[in-house]
This record gives structure tokens, C-alpha cells and sequence, in this order.
């Protein structure tokens, strides 16, 4: 039991006063000290809970006898501050030094209400009824823009008369006229790499069969004939995206290497080296008679094994 | 001083009345420090700090910048250039990021260290660690504002990583680019999950951080008996605080100082064509950057484990630490296994980092 406020305090002898505060080692929690007062304001005594030998009802009682409280210190009131200006947690938990209790009527109407779990379950009830059709409406709401149609046109991106040489990789950067949404049309810079390919990268690029492009409805839009001399692949990395060069290797030679996650690919597109998981993308191109190439400027997911069209 | 109450004094007395300020005040500040203050316990406050400098330079920021795909170049080269200390508010605003993810690892390596997060502090642990996944979302939604070639392929690059998240990666790739590639959609939603919802989320949880930690109490030094303890506790005021004023004062001239010799230079304005740019994300995702250029995470399922299943277990694995590790002991060495994960991990992450910076030279 807990020392209270305003018990009788007796010591071996005789009664001396009354527990007039209590003070409590906020480390431990515990009570540490009670002031011993004779409630007529005189000087108060500081007495360590160790000298309590026991705690009745209304009682304290001190192991000391009264001639010896002169040992323990005076109180002073400046070395402390009330539990209410420190914030020592759990405090409550730990300490019932309260003269007593404190109450305070429950109103009139709240007595004996029953079904009270049903009050606050149908108020939970109401609650989702109300957010539930917002569900749907918020989600279609944010997911407008996600799926767009893909973009089979074709776009000009330059003349094969910039390559010289077989097998090697040429960059034709193009512009490409986009219209999102609300916004007005912009020209956004794009590029793809090309190479005229010879018949020994030509079969590794087709494997012997023409590349067929696809729509969602499963409609071929384009064919890659296998033995057409010209391939072009997108500029996307198939690893995260990133965009490519072609570049000298010490030890590969000529190859496509993306400086993001060092993906190496040789002229057919086949991963060399570094973490790409497949050869790079070949996109739908035709050259018309003067030379000029036109590409669907197709995109596939990156990161994956397969082919997984978004644009 | 004659016992006539002053004006100010009466005003003050009428509020205190009302709002019972002095107890709040003094319920705040009287919170014992066991063991007594240390500039270990900085980290919080001045995270707290920055974060509020943070908010104050971003919402100076869009006094001119406008969130559109056609302007946000052009008008965050407006506030660098034609804008009076435009330039110095923006870099501010992104020294400041860097210095949040910087506090944020010395914090939770200061929780880690002193074993604070153990019981029965387990739920400031789990807040803590959302927390820490707020500043990092700031850190990437933040990163594609300026639109440049910076922040494009940086976008790029991590939202392919969403992709690769099993069964729902492709629809959380494109509910949060807006479509199947970045573009003025994926702007504006990394515009209003910057400026609006993670800003809410870390002050919501930020205060129950806060409240929780203030529920369970400060845990202390993790040696000492408690006499010992006891001897050397102080309140918050005044030690503690004077110390966390001059780690902020130290930290926001570290900033200002940052942002006059370095400020922020944008590169081109953002387009699919890298042109002769590296891509690369900022500094403090650069380790998750080069692990990525492992052999071992090569291929489709490699780049599963490394970009999705191994910072996943991770983060799991720190959520779960006060619940697996439940011994009371607190002292780092008396804790061989902490303290040789903390160095790993500590040291995994500064090795790549630094491998990365090395790697650029060979791509030059």
C-alpha cells in the first residue's frame, strides 16, 4: 500500500503530523520521500520511504521515534515541481497517492443505456456507408491517364544515307508531336539506333523468321521481313530504361553499352554483358525509294524476359 | 516590480487563463533527460528543424513555380535566375533534402546503437521508420520538379523499378506516372504527393512519433546504474535544448554554406533523349543504383531480387528488429550482432556509393 495524502504519520512513539506531500524518483517511479507536517504550516520534514515500516488505512507508520524526526532535512518546496508541470510517463500508472477519490456524476440520460456496442458498431456502419461509394468514382478518377491507346504512326526520323558502314550502330534522333491530355501538342526529343545489318546479324536479330507488331486486339499493324538489311532498335535500355550508346569496349569492341547499370549489347542486339534480361528491341521500320526511313515508334516494358508493349 | 501587474503581464495571465500555456510550456520543457543531456539526442530536434525549413522555402518556391510540363523548366530557371535569391531559396530547399536524409541515418543509428527501439519503445521504432520512408518519397517525388535531364531519367529509372514489383507493379507504375510513360501527368502527381500528402502524412505521423516518445519517456544511456543515472538526469530545458539549437544553428549554416558554393544548376530541359547525359539518381540512392549493376542481379528475376525483394526484406527486417530482438540489453557491446550489422550495412552502403562515383570516370 501507498503512503496517502493527509494519513496520521506515528512514529514508534507517538503521532507526529501528517503526510503532507509526496515525492516520487522519477526514474523509478516510486515513492522516494514523504513530508511530514503538522498541518499547522510549521516546518515540514523530508523522511526516505525507507523509514516507513508500514502503511495503514489512515496511518503511516515510521520505524523512527518521534525525538529523532530533528535527523531528516528540512522540506524545501524550490528543489521540486508538481507532477502537473513535469512529464514523466507513465506516472499515473504507477501511483495512487490520491486522498482519496474524485468523482463526478454521469448525466441523468446516460444511465442504464443499453445495447451500447450496437450504438457505436452501427455508427462504424454508417461511416463505411457513406465512404464506400467514393471508392469507386476516386480510383476511376485517378486512373484516367493509365491506359492510352497504343501509337501506330509513322514518323520520319531520317535518311539512310547517314550510314557508311555494316554493322555499326547510328543514331537518328527524331523529334515526335505528343498531346497529353489537356495540354497543347509538344515536340519531344526521341532517338533510336540503326545499323544495316549484315546477313550473319540479320539472323541473329530474326532467328529465320519475319517480326510481326502487334495491336491489344492482336492485329498485325507491321512485318519485319527478315532479310530487309535495315534494323532499327529503340533507344529505350530494356533493362530500366535508360538510354544507350554505342561505344568502344576494350575487351568487346563495338557494342551498345547503357552507362546507367553497364548493360552490353552487341550489333543483333544480344546481351553481351551486364544485368539487361533480353537482347534489345527492334522496332517496325519501312525506307522508302529516295532512302528515307520510318520507324512506329514502338516501347516495351523494360525489366522483363518477353516483349510486354505500352506505347 | 512592486506587485503591479503589467499590461503585457495581465495579457499574458488573461491567455494563460484560457489556454493553460504555462503548464503546456512547462510540461514540454520539464521532461526529464535520464543521464542527463547528450549531443547524441540531437538528431530528432533538428530533423524536426529542417523539416519546418524545408516547408518554409517549398512553399516560397511556388510562389513562381508552375507544375506543367511546358513551364516547370522554365519556371524554376525563372526562380534561379530572375527571381532576387531565387537561387539561394532552391538551394536551400535541395541542400536541405540532402541534409534530412543524412540526420534521418544518423538518427536511426543513434536509436540502433543505444538500443532504444527495444520495449517498450517498439511503436516510436515502427513510426520512425515510416517516417523515414516519407523522407525518402520526398527525396524522389521532389527530384522530377525541375524538370531537366536530371530529373527525367531519374524518374525514369525508378519508376521502371515500381514496375518490377510482382502482380501489382504495373498498375502502381502507371497510376503514379499517369500513363505508360513520365510526361505532364506523371509531374503532376509527383507535384501534389510533394507539396500536399507527404507534407500531411510526416506531420501526422511525426506527431505521434512525438507523442509516443514522449509516452514512453527518453530511454537514456545504455550503461550506468541508476544511481549514477539519477545523479547526472536534467529536464530537457535548458542542456538539451541548447544543445539541439546548436546542432540546428550548425546544420543550417552547413546549408546556407552548401548552397552559396554549390547552387543548384539545371541541366536541358527534360525529354526521352538522354543526349550526352549519365543518367543517375541523387547521391543518396546512388548505392541502390550500382547494386543494380550486379551480376548477380542480372535478369529479369535478378533485378526482382535486387531492386524490389532486397530493400523489401530490409525495411522488414528493421520493422521487425523490436520484436526479434527482445532481450532488455541495451549496451552496443554487449550486442556483438548489432554492432557487426550496423558496420555491414554502414559500410555496404558508403562502398557502393563510392564505387558508383568511381564508375563515372569509366563512363566519361
Amino acid at each position: 500500500m501507498q503512503p496517502k495524502l493527509k494519513s496520521k504519520v506515528r512514529c514508534a512513539d507517538r503521532e507526529v503530523g501528517e503526510v503532507t506531500r509526496i515525492i516520487v524518483d522519477p526514474l523509478s517511479r516510486e515513492v522516494s520521500h514523504i513530508v511530514v507536517g503538522d498541518g499547522a504550516g510549521a516546518l515540514e520534514r523530508q523522511v526516505p520511504a525507507a523509514q516507513v515500516q508500514t502503511v495503514t488505512e489512515d496511518a503511516v507508520h515510521l520505524r523512527n521515534t518521534a525525538s529523532e524526526m530533528a535527523q531528516f532535512p528540512a522540506f524545501k518546496r524550490d528543489d521540486y515541481v508538481t507532477i502537473r508541470e513535469v512529464e514523466i510517463a507513465h506516472l499515473e500508472d504507477h501511483l495512487h497517492v490520491e486522498p482519496g477519490e474524485v468523482l463526478v456524476p454521469v448525466p441523468e440520460l446516460e444511465r442504464d443505456v443499453k445495447r451500447r456496442t450496437f450504438f457505436t458498431n452501427f455508427t462504424h456502419a454508417i461511416g463505411v456507408l457513406l465512404a464506400l461509394p467514393l471508392v469507386f468514382p476516386v480510383l476511376k478518377y485517378l486512373m484516367k491517364p493509365m491506359y492510352a491507346p497504343f501509337d501506330n504512326r509513322w514518323i520520319k526520323i531520317g535518311n539512310v544515307k547517314k550510314i557508311k558502314t555494316d554493322d555499326i550502330g547510328v543514331q537518328f534522333k527524331f523529334k515526335k508531336n505528343v498531346k497529353e491530355a489537356f495540354m497543347p501538342e509538344a515536340e519531344i526529343d526521341k532517338n533510336v539506333w540503326m545499323l544495316k545489318a549484315s546477313p550473319a546479324v540479320l539472323e541473329t536479330v530474326y532467328k529465320g523468321k519475319d517480326m510481326e507488331f502487334k495491336d491489344p486486339t492482336g492485329q498485325v499493324v507491321w512485318t519485319n521481313k527478315r532479310d530487309f538489311p535495315y534494323v532499327v532498335y529503340s533507344g529505350k535500355c530494356p533493362h530500366l530504361g535508360c538510354g544507350y550508346k554505342w561505344r568502344s569496349h576494350k575487351l568487346l569492341g563495338q557494342v551498345f553499352l547503357c552507362p546507367c547499370h553497364l548493360s552490353i549489347y552487341d550489333a543483333s542486339g544480344k546481351v553481351l554483358e551486364g544485368p539487361a534480361p533480353r537482347p534489345l528491341d527492334p522496332l517496325p521500320i519501312r525506307v522508302a525509294a529516295n532512302g528515307d526511313v520510318e520507324i512506329i515508334d514502338v516501347e516495351y516494358k523494360a525489366g522483363v524476359k518477353s516483349q510486354v508493349r505500352i506505347v | 516590480m512592486n506587485g503591479q501587474p503589467t499590461v503585457l503581464g495581465k495579457v499574458i495571465a488573461f491567455v494563460d487563463e484560457r489556454v493553460g500555456l504555462k503548464t503546456l510550456q512547462a510540461k514540454m520543457l520539464n521532461e526529464p533527460v535520464p543521464g542527463g543531456s547528450r549531443w547524441a539526442y540531437v538528431f530528432g530536434s533538428v530533423l524536426l528543424f529542417v523539416f519546418i525549413m524545408q516547408a518554409v522555402t517549398g512553399v516560397l518556391l511556388m510562389f513562381y513555380y508552375v507544375p506543367s510540363a511546358d513551364h516547370a523548366y522554365a519556371s524554376t530557371q525563372y526562380i534561379l535566375h530572375e527571381v532576387d535569391y531565387g537561387w539561394f531559396i532552391l538551394s536551400f530547399h535541395f541542400w536541405g533534402s540532402s541534409a534530412m536524409v543524412v540526420i534521418v541515418f544518423a538518427h536511426m543509428s543513434q536509436v540502433f546503437l543505444w538500443g532504444a527501439y527495444k520495449k517498450p519503445r517498439e511503436l516510436v521504432w515502427l513510426m520512425g521508420l515510416g517516417l523515414f520512408g516519407l523522407v525518402m518519397a520526398f527525396g524522389f517525388t521532389g527530384y522530377l520538379l525541375p524538370w531537366d535531364q536530371r530529373a527525367y531519367w531519374a524518374t525514369t529509372v525508378g519508376v521502371e523499378i515500381i514496375d518490377e514489383i510482382p502482380v501489382v507493379g504495373d498498375f502502381l507504375s502507371r497510376f503514379v506516372k499517369g500513363g505508360p510513360t513520365p510526361g505532364q501527368m506523371t509531374l503532376s502527381r509527383f507535384f501534389v504527393i510533394h507539396v500536399m500528402i507527404l507534407p500531411a502524412a510526416l506531420m501526422a505521423l511525426a506527431g505521434l512519433h512525438l507523442f509516443l516518445f514522449r509516452k514512453a519517456g527518453p530511454a537514456g544511456p545504455f550503461r550506468g546504474s541508476e544511481e549514477e543515472l539519477k545523479a547526472k538526469t536534467d529536464y530537457f530545458f535548458p542542456r538539451q535544448v541548447w544543445k539541439d539549437i546548436v546542432a540546428m544553428g550548425v546544420v543550417f549554416v552547413t546549408i546556407c554554406i552548401l548552397a552559396f558554393i554549390e547552387p543548384v544548376a539545371l541541366l536541358e530541359e527534360a525529354t526521352p533523349d538522354p543526349g550526352d547525359y549519365l543518367p543517375e539518381p541523387e547521391w543518396y540512392f546512388l548505392f541502390l543504383f550500382q547494386l543494380l549493376r550486379l551480376k548477380i542481379f542480372a535478369g529479369e528475376f535478378g533485378q526482382f531480387i535486387g531492386a524490389v525483394a532486397l530493400p523489401a526484406a530490409f525495411v522488414l527486417l528493421l520493422a521487425a528488429l523490436p520484436f526479434l530482438d527482445r532481450s532488455p540489453e541495451r549496451n552496443i557491446f554487449k550486442r556483438p550482432l548489432a554492432l557487426i550489422s550496423w558496420l555491414v550495412v554502414t559500410m555496404g552502403i558508403v562502398l557502393f556509393t563510392v564505387s558508383a562515383i568511381v564508375n563515372r570516370e569509366f563512363l566519361e
